[in-house]
């Protein structure tokens, strides 16, 4: 046990203590299924997939501090290719190869393209350029999807057969922990690697970054392209768990569910985005839950924006960050006695 | 020739429609250095009550009136409980107006229901012009007079009046402007209330065009006021004013010819002008 923690400790570069808690936490959700219904199964695992395309932000608003609103074109893009592969050719594994295939390098490549247009300026016009641009380019990809009817069924949403490896939800469930898994393990490399590490110097000054000799641009790109090819393999992930695809996946609103994971978990952290979606999630299930006691209750999108203005103005670090300046507040207590 | 006059007035009445939105959004980016995502949700908020209260009235400038009270009304609140304490944050600017965006606008569907409520033109506009094969109709004719009057309106604001003058110094330097002994603040809610109404007048002018209200009409009109601001250069009025012409005509010409493409080709027409001139046309980079 100890030396298992150890490896990990090592190896991840995390302290024994929260390895430790990392592992009691791995436990916990390794028992979850055996011991709750299916609406948590499906819950969880809607959590851990999310929780993806949250992170997929957090590398662009949390740790480049990008704003862009057409984030959800690589989510619900990568939802439509899975759907419509699996419709023509087939649900095979095979299939899902190619899909997963095909969603990384059309979402590089459309990440690269937009960024050539959405980085041009820099400062605060060029934030404002950015946010503009992207969300064009979001609404353009939604409204191709709801046009080319053959392929997407149009606003009727799209249904499909998934490989029957994925067909049980018991199994998905740890399908779908195993997936956060990785692309947590792979998504806090990238972070913590010299590249992330230029991200986080442009997030914080992109001026000094640009005089130390970094090319900015290129970096944002590379941003961009990561977290697209993130955002794409949660939505292949989100195909094989729902089994259906509608334009709503490609709105602003989409966009906006991962943003909020972000920031209500706690931006630039990565794990907070897993939080933040596990907070949401739950929250958006419970009021719907009270949808009998009073009809407010069904508009989750008014409780949505609710949350999401209070987060921005009065916890803008999010959870993490609120535990974070609890736990100093309390460090220095115990200092001074 | 007889169709490239038909689409010269529509392109002119949409574009006079897009002017709406994109001066106040260009206004508000100008002054405040705000980015208001609100803008579509006050477009279609401008829609809905108009039409409520032509319901109830039966006179039109009375609804248009209502609207532009609703977006005074809208504005102050969102500048005053939300804009103002994020004032220099461009980033929680836009996630707080995304914020007000998604709240407000499911409070349309939640007030009107989510189905499109159809609208009909005033019978007094409802009619059209015919000179030999050219026909007009006589509300495209109407919204070109009132965005001339709008875009007239405005320049004189801006240009001759005092108020105008504080608020181009305002735009320039807000603290000293502050330290004149001028309460700059006052200038800026007025700003974005004035914005704000221009938006909700913009939605509500834009329903009986299209002949239906719904709440999905606000993001995509939103987004044509924004390729407008990038396209004329940000903060700047004329760029918005010549912008809306611009991407009225586009819009009413590929509409006409290929309408597949319309959606593409305003971002099509967004990302020429920027390799080209990156700044944008009468852009002047703003600071802040």
């Amino acid at each position: 046990m100890a030396a298992l923690t150890n490896i990990i400790s090592k190896n991840l570069t995390v302290k024994p203590v929260q390895a430790l808690l990392l592992f009691l936490l791995l436990v916990i959700l390794l028992i979850i299924p055996m011991i709750s219904g299916m609406t948590t199964i499906t819950l969880f695992s809607r959590i851990f997939i999310l929780a993806i395309f949250g992170m997929s932000y957090d590398i662009l608003r949390g740790f480049t501090g990008i704003i862009n609103l057409g984030h959800a074109l690589f989510f619900g893009g990568a939802t439509y290719i899975a759907g419509i592969l699996f419709n023509r050719v087939g649900p095979t594994l095979d299939v899902l190869l190619l899909a997963i295939i095909t969603a990384f390098v059309l979402s590089a490549i459309i990440a690269y393209i937009m960024g050539q247009f959405a980085f041009r300026g820099t400062g605060f016009s060029g934030v404002i350029a950015c946010a503009m641009i992207t969300l064009a380019f979001g609404e353009i990809v939604r409204h191709t999807a709801e046009t080319l009817r053959d392929y997407t069924q149009g606003a009727d949403g799209l249904t499909f057969r998934i490989p029957e490896m994925f067909q049980d939800r018991f199994m998905m469930y740890y399908y779908a922990l195993i997936f956060l898994i990785v692309m947590t393990i792979v998504l806090r490399q990238f972070v913590r690697s010299p590249t992330g590490r230029v991200l986080q110097a442009i997030r914080d000054n992109e001026q000094r970054a640009r005089f130390l000799g970094y090319d900015t641009k290129k970096y944002k790109l590379i941003a961009l392209v990561v977290a697209g090819m993130a955002s794409a393999s949660a939505g292949i992930m989100f195909a094989l768990l729902t089994r259906f695809a509608n334009t709503e996946l490609l709105t602003v609103q989409s966009t906006l569910n991962a943003l909020l994971y972000t920031i209500v978990g706690g931006t630039g952290t990565l794990y907070g985005a897993i939080i933040g979606t596990g907070f949401v999630q739950i929250a958006q299930n419970s009021l719907l839950e009270l949808r009998g006691i009073h009809e407010i209750f069904s508009r989750w999108l008014i409780f949505f924006g609710a949350i999401y203005v209070l987060v921005v103005l009065y916890m803008p670090k999010g959870i993490i960050g609120a535990f974070y300046q609890l736990h100093a507040s309390w460090q220095k207590r115990k200092k001074h006695g | 020739m007889h169709i490239f006059a038909m689409l010269f007035i529509n392109g002119l009445a949409e574009g006079a429609l897009i002017f709406l939105m994109a001066a106040g959004l260009s206004i508000i980016l100008g002054l405040l250095g705000v980015v208001n995502f609100t803008h579509g949700t006050l477009f279609i908020w401008g829609g809905y009550v108009s039409i409520w209260v032509f319901g109830l009235s039966g006179n039109f400038f009375i609804a248009l009136l209502a609207a532009i009270a609703a977006g005074i009304l809208m504005g102050l609140i969102f500048e005053r409980l939300f804009v103002r304490p994020v004032y220099g944050n461009v980033t929680a600017q836009i996630l707080i107006t995304l914020g007000l965006m998604t709240i407000f606008t499911d409070m349309v569907r939640l007030l009107w229901g989510p189905n499109p409520i159809p609208a009909n033109r005033p019978d007094f506009i409802d009619g059209t012009w015919i000179w030999g094969s050219v026909i007009i109709s006589q509300y495209r004719i109407f919204l070109i007079v009132i965005g001339v009057l709008v875009a007239i309106g405005i320049n004189f604001l801006i240009n001759r009046t005092r108020v105008g003058m504080i608020m181009r110094a305002g735009t320039q330097s807000p603290d000293m402007v502050q330290a004149m002994g001028i309460n700059i603040k006052v200038y800026f809610s007025g700003v974005f209330a004035g914005g704000a109404a221009l938006a909700a007048l913009g939605g509500a002018l834009y329903v009986p065009l299209v002949g239906s209200v719904w709440s999905g009409m606000g993001i995509n009109n939103q987004i044509l006021a924004f390729i407008v601001v990038i396209l004329g250069g940000m903060g700047s009025f004329y760029g918005s004013a010549v912008g809306s012409i611009i991407i009225g005509l586009t819009v009413a010409m590929v509409s006409w010819f290929y309408p597949p493409l319309t959606v593409y080709s305003t971002v099509i027409l967004l990302i020429l002008v920027l390799s080209l001139k990156p700044e944008g046309l009468f852009g002047t980079a703003v600071r802040r």
